[in-house]
This record gives C-alpha cells, structure tokens and sequence, in this order.
C-alpha cells in the first residue's frame, strides 16, 4: 500500500485499486473487441476444428464412444481421408447429450428402470441443458448441422430466490431476484455514497474524482441524487402496478426490504457484480432438446458407429491396437486399427483391460467422478407463468439435494410443461439417489412445494437421472483435485503408445459440450501430426 | 480460519459430547449407500464392496482421505460432510458387517484435510 491508501471504515481503499478497477471494466471491453478481431478473447478456446491438411495415407482409426467427443473425431478424422470404426456401448449415441422424452428408457445400476412417460412434445435435458454464447465450438457445429437453437433464460429478476439457511424475517421465503438485487445494491450504494459525500474518502480522491464516484453510486443504486438514500425503485416491482386512467393511474411503489433482513436471509449469495464466465446471460439450448445435436452428429457419422458393442480391452503393438468387444448378443468381436481415440469417461475406463503403462494405468485411476442427479416433473399447468409471471430461468435454492429448480425456455404460455424440479451434484446428489424413483419424485415435489403452493397439485410424473448410477457413465464429469490435476492429468494427455484419451474430462472447461469437442480437436490435431511425420 | 472452528468444535464437546455425536449408520445410508450398498457389498464393476475390504479396515489416514477428495469414480465429500461425520462414517463403515477395525478419531480426518484448500460451491455447475 502507497501514500495513497486511505481507511475507509475498517477496511482499505486505496484510491489507485479503485480507479484500476473501474477502469478495467472499460478497458477489458475495449481490449476485448481487439482480441476478438484477432480471433482471442472472451470465448471458447478453439473456435473451429483443426485443419487436418495433407494425406491421411489410409489410416484406420478406431474411436471408443460415440459421446460428442467420439462423434467429432470420427466426423473430422473422416472428413481428412481417415478410415473410422466407432464403438458404443449404448443402442443410441450421444453419450451423455440425452433427452428424455415419451418412450426413453433408463436402467440405473441399482436395477430402478423407467420409461418416461411425459405427454408428447415434453422433455428433460438429463444430461447437458445450457451452451453458453462463447463455446464457439459447441456453436460451430449446431451451425454446421443445422440445429435450430432458442435462448434458455438462464437469469430472471422475477424468478424466486428461496434461502431456509439464513436467518430474519425473509428466511425461507421465496423473494424474487430482482428485489433483493435492487435492494441489496441500494443500500450498498448508500452507504458508499454517504461516505464519499461526507469526505471520509476525500484524502486521496480529487473533488472531482468523489463528485463522479457519487454520480456512478446514485445511478448504480437508484439513489436520491439530493439525500443519497435508497428508498426503493420501480425496477423492483409495485405494489399496485401503473395503467390506465386514475386506478390505477400511477400505481403503488413498493417498499424495499431492510438491509438487515436482506444480509440475515443470505440471499444475497445469488448475488455478483456479472455472472460467472460458465453461467452467461445469453445461453441457448436446441429446440425440441439437446440430443438434436446428438442427431445431428449422428447424420454424418452413424454409419460408423457399431451400437451396443462394450469395449473389454484394448492391446496395442509397434503396428496397430487391437480393440476385443461384447456386442449386443453377447458375441465378442475385434477391431484392429493404426491408432485408437478412447472418449470413454475414467470412471468406466479403470475397469477395462487396456494395454498402456503402469503410470497411464494409475493416472486413470487417480481422477473422481462427480455423482450427479436431474429430475423432469411434468406440471399439468404451468403456473410458474400464469400466477406467478416467471418465464424461465432457475429458483436458486439452498435445499440440500435440490439447489436448482428450472422454469422451462421453452413452450411458453402451452398447457404443461416440465420442471427441472432438482440439478444436484457431489455427495448431497449421492444421498438423493438412494432413492427410488418414486421416492426421489416425492423428494423433489416436497422441495418446490416450498417455494410453489401450487407444485404438488399440479405434479404428474417425473424422470429422474443419476449419472454416478448409470454404469456407462459412472459419474456426471471428471472431479478433478489438486493432485489429480497436477499428477493425473499431464498423463493423461499424452497418448500412451497409439492410444490417444479424449473427453470432457481432458479439460479446463469439464462437463461442458465444447469441452468434449475442443478436447477430440485437440488430440486428433496431435494423431493427425503424427501421422504426418512418419 | 481452520484455528477458529477447531476451538468452537470444542466448545461444542465441552457442552454436550453425547448429543453432538453424529450418527455414523444413519449418515451412511444418506451419503454412501447409493453406490456402496446398504449391504457394503457394493457393485461389482462399478462401486467397490466395503465388506471384508482391507483398504478400509487398513490404515484409517487413507480412507479419510479418499472421502475428503475422492479416488477413482469415488467422488469428493470435503465440502459436504465435516471432519466429526466423516469420523464417524468412517468408524461405522470399519466395524460394521463382516469388518473389525477400530474407530476413526475425528482428528485423523482433520489432519488429513489440512493444507487443503476449500473450494467455494458454486450456485450452479454447467
């Protein structure tokens, strides 16, 4: 800290780290454009495959998995002249882009089966649900193959926030967003301001500095300009809403929350000043759900795929793998190829017999999977927006199990719809899935009833997913730790012999679509300049 | 910040040891049972049997550590469960079915949890 720090209540603003900050925001959105122009920025690492130029010299290679990150591969390395055997263990392919719609049929591993039985026209995205707008690369395909996309509302200051955890008068009470967003930054606002104004930030801040401080607070905040206090503002809703004529001609202002209640509820942890880099505004899901990009894959590549072969163990030698599978029948078949391109998640992988080092062995078996649950609750109504005017976005919730409920961006203003009723991870989605259907059902009805008295009269039926339970899968994505990252992971990326590891799970961006895609671009570059230099 | 709980966890014992002993059984069945089985048995090919397995009845510092930040498919319960609940799965899953192995203080988990770092939940993952 310089001459120029100043105390400002117990803490430290120093004048320089204020003024850096306000001007980064200006300044990060200018250098962003310019990095943007040079193909950098605020995206998605890879934005388009490799160009996989030159003679692919009939190479022949076999892809484990027909998830995002097997189909990708297939699709370019086919594209560049490649020979491609694709293997899944599923009668369909996508991995884990699937959507459950009337029909779908799940077996988890406690031996639980459903089939759901939602009306026609309804889904579930149980795996993937979201592509925010900078995964270039998710987006480079859904263009490619023509998926149609909308936006998925993924932040609605009218949705509930409903915190039991906390204390107060607003503890478990479903608040809308917007509310405590206007009253929390208000207040925050005024508070800033009063000092600013009073001089307790004079000492290093030029008159003029505090003047504009103070403008950009009053503005922030909705403040009074004269009195600096906040005293609530229409974006946060009326209590009589403005029309027509004299009633209720200008309406009835609502009145905000205290700060006291506000900061005891905790509601303010949904909170911040944008959204995290993974939970953009704008994000899209395809129409009709996410395995349309599944489908789409599938068009150009299917073809190459063998449905319902589970890989046993893979061997390789100085000339070629060799791939030995269980097909549907119980039939074992082989495969032999120059290279292989494994998508298959760690978890499912440690159990194969696969012929690689004893480091690659350990690594594999280093990395945790995280278990994962979704549940779909088919509402007979959708009074989310006929009483309650939310359309789409999430109701944050601290309820053990359940954190995320999902208002559907799609079929607005239709007869039903389906709730993402639970979006559960790590051990409380462990505990969850103990359950059976049935139970799992009435857990997550209980939960939005909560929030919506009219949830469980409005429940039809439901689809619940838990991926930890689901053996070709045996987990939601790669959980990575410290030390897996730092001793796993470099392994990892590096083929061992001719096998090349791609998947979500190979990564910065894990559990993400893009993440599978960038992650098959990325080896297949590397197999691809291998190829080359023989 | 660790410093701090450690004493009021203290506190905490002074007032009440009995009451606030967690139920080792009962948080199994919520937190474990899923994959390894009411019965211990787990799944073959998919979650390990924890029946007559001398990982777990071996040296109590690695199964705390495989519950704090996971291995394999297992995953990470660090931010999930306590030190004292993690102790006292750890002690139930040790004496309970065909295994014999002593309790877990709940001093073993914690001091396989120091120097790692708490990662802050996110409202949402992906």
């Amino acid at each position: 800290m310089g001459s120029d720090s100043v105390s400002f209540g117990r803490g430290l603003l120093t004048r320089r780290t204020f003024f850096n900050s306000l001007a980064a925001v200006g300044g990060a959105s200018l250098a962003m454009m310019g990095m943007d122009a040079l193909g950098f920025g605020f995206a998605s690492a890879m934005a388009a495959p490799p160009a996989l130029s030159g003679d692919a010299r009939g190479t022949r290679v076999v892809i484990l998995g027909a998830g995002l990150a097997g189909m990708t591969a297939a699709y370019e390395l086919s594209k560049a002249g490649y020979s491609c055997q694709v293997l899944e263990a599923r009668s369909i392919a996508g991995g884990r882009c699937q959507t459950a719609r009337r029909g779908f049929k799940d077996t988890d591993l406690l031996g639980h089966t459903q089939v759901c039985d939602f009306d026609e026209g309804l889904y579930i995205n149980v795996g993937p649900w979201r592509i925010p707008y900078h995964h270039r690369s998710t987006l480079h395909y859904t263009r490619l193959f023509g998926v149609p996309l909308e936006v998925i509302v993924n932040d609605n200051d009218a949705a509930y926030v409903y915190f039991q955890g906390g204390s107060g008068p607003l503890a478990g009470k479903p608040i809308r967003k917007g509310q405590i967003a206007a009253d929390t930054r208000g207040y925050a606002a005024e508070l800033l301001a009063k000092a600013a104004r009073k001089g307790d930030l004079d000492q290093p801040m030029t008159a003029e500095d505090r003047d504009q401080l103070v403008a950009y607070l009053v503005h922030e905040g909705y403040l009074s300009p004269k009195d600096l206090a906040y005293l609530g503002t229409e974006g946060r809703g009326f209590d009589v809403h403005p029309g027509a004529g004299l009633d209720p001609g200008p309406g009835k202002p609502s009145t905000p929350y205290a700060l006291k209640d506000l900061l005891d509820s905790k509601t303010w942890e949904v909170l911040t000043s944008v959204a995290d880099y993974d939970q953009q505004r704008t994000m899209f899901q395809p129409v009709g759900g996410m395995d349309q990009i599944a489908r789409g894959f599938e068009r150009h590549v299917g073809r190459m795929i063998r449905y319902g072969a589970q890989v046993k163990a893979v061997a390789q030698g100085p000339k070629g793998v060799t791939v030995s599978y269980l097909d549907d029948a119980g039939k074992p078949g082989l495969v032999e190829a120059d290279y292989c391109v494994c998508t298959i998640p760690l978890s499912v992988l440690k159990s194969i017999d696969l012929q690689v080092s004893a480091p690659f062995k350990a690594a594999i078996g280093q990395v945790a999977y995280a278990p994962v649950n979704k549940i779909g609750l088919q509402m007979k109504r959708r009074f989310w927006e006929e009483d309650h005017f939310i359309y789409g976005g999430h109701i944050y919730n601290d309820i053990p199990g359940v954190r995320t409920i999902s208002l559907p961006s799609t079929g607005w203003q239709g007869q039903k719809g389906v709730i993402l009723g639970y979006y559960a991870f790590s051990g409380e989605a462990a505990m969850v899935s103990a359950k059976s259907p049935a139970e799992r059902a009435a857990f997550a009805v209980a939960a939005g009833q909560k929030v919506f008295p009219e949830y469980t009269e409005s429940f039809e039926t439901a689809f619940s997913k838990s991926w930890h339970l689901d053996r070709h899968n045996l987990g939601g994505w790669a959980d990575w730790s410290e030390e897996s990252r730092r001793a796993a992971y470099p392994v990892l990326l590096q083929p061992d012999g001719r096998i090349y590891l791609a998947g979500e799970h190979l990564t910065y961006i894990g559990g993400w679509q893009a993440a599978a895609i960038e992650s098959a671009w990325q080896q297949i570059a590397r197999l691809h300049a291998r190829v080359q230099a023989a | 910040m660790r410093p701090t709980l450690l004493a009021l966890g203290a506190c905490v014992l002074l007032a009440g040891p009995v009451a606030a002993q967690p139920d080792g059984h009962a948080m199994f069945v919520d937190n474990c049972s899923a994959c390894h089985q009411q019965t211990g048995r787990g799944i073959p090919g998919a979650f390990p049997a924890l029946d007559g397995d001398g990982f777990v009845t071996g040296e109590p510092s690695a199964a705390a550590r495989t519950v704090l930040f996971g291995r394999g498919g297992m995953p990470s319960f660090k931010n999930d469960l306590s030190d004292a609940q993690i102790a006292a799965i750890l002690t139930y899953v040790r004496s309970a079915w065909s295994n014999k192995a002593a309790p877990v203080p709940e001093t073993t988990v914690a001091a396989a949890r120091a120097g790692s770092v708490q990662a802050v939940h996110g409202l949402q993952a992906h």
